[in-house]
């Protein structure tokens, strides 16, 4: 694509995302979320053939869909409260509404069914920009209006999501469905504290967005999207293997690496609150997910020379840049010490 | 405690700067030096723990484990020099790396005031023995036990977790220093019934009790060397530490909540004892007997007695040391024959006299010849047991015997008799495989002169 043209677009996304982040007219965030669609497409579809052209359409209908409910929502609270700012909403229906469509632009059960296709589809590249970038702004909504979200309908949406993240990703070798499943029971981390502590929540994206964009640096390095080409690694680039371990027993939340400290903040706040059987569950759930990332790990890093593997080696390209990876890496697995800090959050 | 603690994190750069000549002397020289500073620590003064810090402290309980922890890593160190010999330079630094990683957490683990700080540093471990196991391991079975282990420990400490931070928002602080003399009977409902459980599973894994041992042949099986030592000797008394640190909190309902636990642990050590009986395999032999072992230490802690206090950790260090000789006498034979099957490396005392020698006191340890630490802890469990019932006292003595019958077959078999044909070819003893020996049987031997020290904290 001509630079300039894509340099525009992508800063159309920024612009999208910032103007949802800082609007306080329902209609402006309801504009910025379009611009943010209409602007992204291209970007999806920047190799054209028809997977492509496959995952950016599904991505559009759910999205569009998705904006016509918040719209709706919008529309419903306008006639409850006669006013366009941006504050609790006090209408339930429009709540429920709006939180539906909030879910399904995240990707949160019964609403991921986009998630993994769409992900699949499209280059690591974009696949990135779609599951970190792209999930700000509806959390940014979700963000301002937790006081008056139904907690029921939340807190089912949640623990689904983190069930079906992990049961989901069990089945498959395609990295890129990996990334997207992991990304459905993060959001299900995510959303399950944002009725109790909003500010959990920011931490936990923080945490998510860092160790997500650094998986999928190692991945564009070593240019590979399925576990078995990912297993090369250990020819091209030795290091990388390590990192990779490293990052994957992050986002799987062992400790003492920086992915235990938002599922530790957030079994620590709903206990707080006195849900007991809820944090226990999603603990045990989320060990569903570091199963297959172990399984990763295993052919990646674990098992090497003198044990062969199955895959022919790929011509050698050229190595891609990677971005700020060793800040990266080093964000997302050494941040538990500074935990204590947290509490100038509040 | 720092002065522990920051020597061996200090171990890494050293590993990672030493040249390829001087990387084990100078690993294993220094965490010998560091061992020494840890046995100060066994001087304590007051009834009282001492206290270091808010954050760590050393009591007559945590003492002789730490001393166990930082004995082990030298041991470690040159038990694993053979196997690694013919890795490259950075493969051997990543394994040492690995290993000390692992002593910091446990002597981090061992020292922590604070009992979510020794949540995380107790789930920290098992990221480096994961690692150990799965990447230095030898046959294709070591995935399933890498992740056999990880699975099985973290099932049972995620409800620990949730426990611990819920017990924090009821009594304010989870520092231990604090609680014990604060503490309170825990009110009577169902609520605290699944409290009690939760606390006591993660611990009963690490044990491991008997119904949920599955994972512990298969990891020490698989693993190298240093992590089969490892793995026995310290990571199975995590479990044991923890117990013994927790029940203060959680009466009364350990008096019927323990119940189920003491039946598995009963029945449990004559049923592994008597699977050694019938092992093919040596390491898998010595896996069982650590089940049976540690099981006898799980009943010790249910029925909290302060003899079965006492029993509990004089067994735990005395098991430790024992194991973890065993796994090393089992390592030189692995070392020459390339298998685990005991009976292709038998009649081993015609050949090699010393190490035979080393075997025999390593056997007799193992059935808890008096007067070595073994009986010492295996005798006040069992006194304490026929006291809490009488009955026990059936199941215990056929569990005395039963272990005096495999440790006996297992050095009948690997010793006497007349050796194979195609032993003859087998290197010598190394002066690294007797020093290791050595090492590991004096505290053992010296301990029995003086075993007030690994009494524990209910010694008066």
């Amino acid at each position: 694509m001509n630079p300039l043209i894509f340099t525009t677009i992508l800063m159309t996304v920024l612009l999208g995302t910032m103007i949802v982040m800082m609007s306080s007219h329902w209609l402006m965030i309801w504009i910025g979320f379009e611009m943010n669609l209409l602007a992204i497409i291209p970007i999806l579809m920047k190799k054209y053939n028809p997977r492509t052209m496959e995952a950016s359409t599904k991505y559009f209908l759910t999205q569009a869909t998705a904006s016509m409910l918040l719209m709706m929502a919008i529309i419903i609270n306008l006639m409850h409260s006669g006013q366009w700012t941006i504050t609790k909403v006090f209408n339930p229906t429009a709540s429920i509404i709006m939180t539906s469509a909030l879910a399904m632009k995240l990707g949160l059960t019964p609403f991921h069914f986009w998630v993994p296709e769409v992900t699949q589809g499209i280059s690591l590249t974009s696949g990135l920009i779609l599951l970190t970038w792209q999930k700000l702004a509806p959390m940014s909504i979700l963000y301002q209006i937790s006081p008056s979200i139904n907690l029921n309908i939340l807190l089912t949406m949640a623990v689904l999501s983190i069930l079906v993240g992990g049961w989901g990703g069990l089945n498959q070798t395609q990295l890129r469905k990996i990334m997207a499943y992991s990304s459905i029971a993060h959001m299900g981390w995510m959303t399950a504290v944002l009725v109790y502590s909003p500010t959990l929540t920011m931490l936990n994206m923080l945490i998510y967005i860092m160790m997500t964009l650094t998986m999928f640096m190692l991945f564009i390095h070593s240019s590979s999207t399925t576990t078995l080409s990912l297993s090369h690694t250990w020819n091209k680039t030795p290091l990388t293997t390590t990192l990779i371990l490293i990052t994957l027993l992050s986002m799987g939340g062992l400790p003492p690496l920086s992915g235990f400290m938002p599922k530790w903040m957030i079994i620590q706040e709903l206990t707080k609150n006195s849900s007991i059987i809820l944090p226990t569950l999603m603990a045990i759930m989320a060990l569903l997910n570091l199963y297959f990332y172990m399984r990763l790990t295993y052919s990646t890093s674990l098992t090497m020379f003198p044990s062969t593997n199955n895959m022919k080696m790929k011509w050698q390209f050229e190595t891609k840049r990677i971005t700020l990876l060793p800040p990266l890496i080093v964000m997302s697995s050494l941040l538990l010490p500074l935990t204590p800090m947290l509490s100038i959050l509040d | 405690m720092l002065k522990i603690i920051i020597p061996t994190i200090m171990l890494m750069p050293l590993t990672w700067l030493s040249k390829k000549n001087m990387i084990w002397i100078n690993t294993t020289t220094y965490s010998l030096l560091i061992s020494l500073i840890s046995l100060s620590l066994l001087n304590q003064p007051s009834n009282n723990s001492l206290n270091f810090s808010l954050m760590f402290f050393s009591d007559p309980l945590s003492a002789p484990l730490l001393v166990l922890t930082t004995w082990l890593l030298p041991l470690m160190l040159m038990a694993s020099q053979h196997h690694l010999s013919k890795e490259p330079l950075i493969r051997k630094k990543l394994y040492i790396t690995m290993l000390t990683m692992l002593q910091t957490f446990l002597i981090m683990t061992f020292t922590a005031t604070e009992l979510i700080s020794f949540y995380i540093l107790f789930e920290a471990t098992l990221v480096p023995t994961l690692i150990i196991i799965t990447r230095w391991g030898n046959q294709t079975e070591r995935l399933n036990a890498g992740l056999y282990f990880l699975f099985y420990t973290l099932m049972g400490s995620l409800p620990l977790l949730v426990a611990l931070i819920s017990i924090q928002n009821l009594t304010g602080s989870l520092n231990f220093l604090l609680i014990q003399y604060w503490n309170q009977a825990l009110p009577d409902s169902w609520s605290n019934i699944f409290l009690w459980l939760a606390c006591m599973m993660a611990f009963m894994v690490k044990m491991p009790l008997y119904g949920l041992h599955l994972w512990l042949p298969k990891a020490h099986v698989e693993a190298p060397i240093a992590g089969s030592m490892v793995l026995a000797a310290i990571l199975l008394k995590l479990g044991g530490y923890g117990m013994l640190r927790i029940t203060t909190m959680l009466n009364p309902q350990t008096s019927f909540m323990a119940y189920p636990f003491l039946m598995l642990s009963l029945w449990g050590m004559i049923m592994t004892s008597s699977i050694c009986l019938r092992q093919t395999d040596l390491k898998s032999l010595i896996a069982y007997s650590s089940v049976s072992h540690m099981a006898l230490v799980i009943v010790a802690v249910l029925i909290q007695t302060p003899w079965s206090y006492m029993g509990a950790t004089a067994l735990m260090i005395a098991h430790g040391l024992t194991s973890s000789m065993l796994f090393c006498l089992a390592n030189s034979n692995y070392e020459r024959t390339h298998s685990r099957t005991m009976i292709l490396a038998r009649g081993l005392q015609t050949l090699l006299p010393l190490m035979a020698a080393w075997w025999l006191l390593a056997s007799l340890t193992n059935l808890a010849l008096p007067p070595s630490i073994n009986l010492i802890g295996e005798l006040f469990v069992v006194m304490s047991s026929f006291s809490w019932s009488n009955i026990t006292i059936i199941l215990m003595g056929a569990n005395i015997t039963i272990t005096a019958l495999y440790s006996l077959y297992m050095l009948i078999t690997t010793q006497r008799g007349k050796y194979t044909h195609h032993i003859n070819s087998i290197k010598p003893s190394f002066t690294r495989e007797n020093a290791l020996m050595a090492l590991h049987m004096t505290p053992l031997l010296l301990l029995s002169l003086n075993p007030k020290i690994i009494l524990g904290f209910t010694y008066c």
